[in-house]
């Protein structure tokens, strides 16, 4: 559905997007992560025809980026970031805009919007202005009115950003509802977002790919025993020495805290057993071990992995 | 209805449902009436050439006010974006807001279709004059709508938009008045290059071809400048 080939995007000097390739089947659920910068919002905008490319090429739904723009904007919804609307209107006129633009007719338009009201939960707020809207409710406007001519693929630009928690639960569950019939490709600069409704990730930074799978497998690789919080009571500095005889590369970091000594453990070269390493070295070192827990792979930990300790 | 009369409908909806363009109405015809009721009360004259007369003033002060937000602020906040990823072109983009400033001109001067009826209880009026001037208004209209909605184009904020609109108005304005300080053989051409020119012509009675002509071609020149801009926007 979408195929992108040596995608590059330039402002000025600065290179947001270099060499970018992917390709993105009907039906996948891809999550584009990356931090603040990335170049994940150039690249949506450029799939949306909305910026050309400065070189490369790509095709959505199968037309060419340069052929017919018009064309492909039909078979895509859009949500950019921060979810624009215009906020002068109240939801229903604003909607009844997008629909038309996109040569709805008013019957199909009028059902449409009660559809998308029941499912993006609109429907108490339909008549009042954008304006006196709450952020959650001004992204669930904006996803409303990317879904309602009922687009192939849907392009999302950061859909849960600013809401709370409350709320990103409610959009990740409407996104997933969507991803089991369209081709998804969604923007975030929060791993656990990608995780809890992608099947597949692209990590994207300073305008590169830096890896490109499955969601289970890229965390795998970043969390394998990477990084452990040992609580123990003892002497720490025998435990370190007796954990470095057998990985000599772990760093530690020592801390008091209530129940203990509590050493947070991180091994850079992430070939895994760390945990088995930890335990042997406590028992070694005759200390007592109150918790050893492991710690969620951090967007950092991603990079760091990817780039060889690089960024 | 097609796509750029949803934008249409859209840009009259945000105009009749804020109160900027109520501000914008009351103001003009208070103005308005003021030219008006200055002739006919202060002068005993039951005739509209004052309010014709001074009508590129007026416009010169409205029209960017109609028209400031209209690019502006969608550049502002994000919904140009929206805007522009919806099945629509660049040009259909910009004819639509182009229509619909020209929409709230023609609405503004149809409110002050009052005062032809008014004169005509209380004298003889040349219907065909006031006609002609009141097309003449609405093609000088046009053009100020090109010009204005360019210089939205120009800038994310509508305050600067506004500014930019009122200097090029008034930079046309001060060239019609400065026509007969040049040389014969290039006032000619300037009086071409002045919509003003053309509209006062037009307050005669007779609706020259070349006059409208010259009017619908300065609005379509900005209509392209401001296509033009909003592409180059996306090559920056």
């Amino acid at each position: 559905m979408i195929r992108a080939q040596n995608l590059c995007r330039h402002y000025g000097t600065h290179a947001a997007v270099r060499d970018l390739s992917f390709h993105v089947r009907r039906g996948e659920v891809v999550g584009l992560l990356g931090p603040n910068g990335a170049g994940k919002s150039t690249t949506m905008k450029m799939l949306t025809c909305f910026l050309p490319p400065t070189s490369g090429s790509a095709t959505v739904a199968g037309i060419p980026l340069d052929e017919d723009s018009v064309a492909i904007r039909r078979h895509i919804g859009y949500l950019p970031e921060n979810a624009p609307s215009y906020s002068d209107l109240d939801v229903r006129s604003h909607l009844l805009f997008m629909g038309r633009m996109h040569g709805m007719s008013s019957a199909t338009l009028h059902d449409r919007i009660g559809e998308l009201g029941r499912l993006c939960g609109l429907e108490a707020v339909m008549h009042r202005r954008i304006d006196e809207l709450s952020k959650g409710y001004k992204q669930r406007v904006g996803l409303a009115a990317s879904m309602l001519h009922d687009p192939d693929i849907l392009i999302l630009d950061e859909p849960t950003t600013g809401l709370d928690p409350n709320q990103i639960v409610e959009i990740r569950q409407l996104i997933r509802r969507l991803g089991e019939e369209k081709t998804l490709l969604l923007s975030s600069h929060v791993l656990p977002e990608v995780e809890a409704v992608c099947g597949r990730m692209m990590i994207i930074d300073k305008g590169e790919l830096l890896a490109d799978g499955s969601v289970t497998d890229l965390a795998r690789r970043v969390q394998e025993g990477h990084r452990l919080t040992l609580i123990m009571r003892g002497d720490a500095k025998r435990v370190i020495a007796h954990l470095r005889r057998r990985l000599p590369e772990v760093d530690c970091e020592e801390a008091e805290s209530d129940e203990g000594t509590q050493l947070l453990l991180c091994d850079p070269s992430g070939e895994g057993g760390l945990a088995e390493a930890a335990f042997h070295a406590v028992v070694e070192a005759d200390a007592v071990m109150l918790e050893m827990r492991r710690q969620q792979a951090t967007l950092e930990d991603v990079f760091r992995r990817l780039t060889g300790g690089q960024s | 209805m097609s796509r750029v009369g949803t934008i249409v409908w859209k840009e009259w909806r945000l105009a009749v449902d804020t109160p900027m363009g109520y501000v914008i109405a009351t103001a003009f015809l208070l103005a308005a009436g003021f030219f008006f009721g200055n002739s006919l009360f202060l002068m005993g004259q039951a005739e509209m050439r004052g309010y014709f007369s001074i009508m590129p003033l007026l416009l010169m002060f409205f029209v960017p006010g109609m028209s400031m937000r209209m690019l502006a602020e969608e550049l502002r906040i994000g919904t140009f974006e929206l805007l522009a990823t919806l099945p629509v072109k660049t040009v259909h983009i910009v004819l639509g807001k182009y229509l619909a400033i020209l929409l709230q001109v023609a609405v503004l001067l149809a409110l002050t279709l009052v005062y032809p009826v008014t004169l005509s209880w209380l004298g003889n009026v040349d219907g065909g004059q006031i006609a002609a001037s009141y097309i003449g208004a609405l093609l000088l209209g046009s053009a100020y709508a090109a010009i204005c909605l360019f210089a939205s184009s120009l800038s994310r904020n509508a305050v600067v938009a506004y500014v930019i609109g009122f200097a090029l108005l008034l930079a046309l304005f001060l060239l019609q008045q400065a026509v007969p300080l040049f040389p014969p053989a290039m006032q000619d051409a300037l009086g071409v290059l002045s919509p003003i020119e053309h509209y006062q012509l037009m307050l005669r009675g007779v609706i020259g071809l070349d006059d409208v002509v010259c009017l619908l071609v300065t609005s379509g020149v900005f209509i392209a400048f401001t296509v033009f801009q909003l592409e180059r926007r996306r090559w920056a």
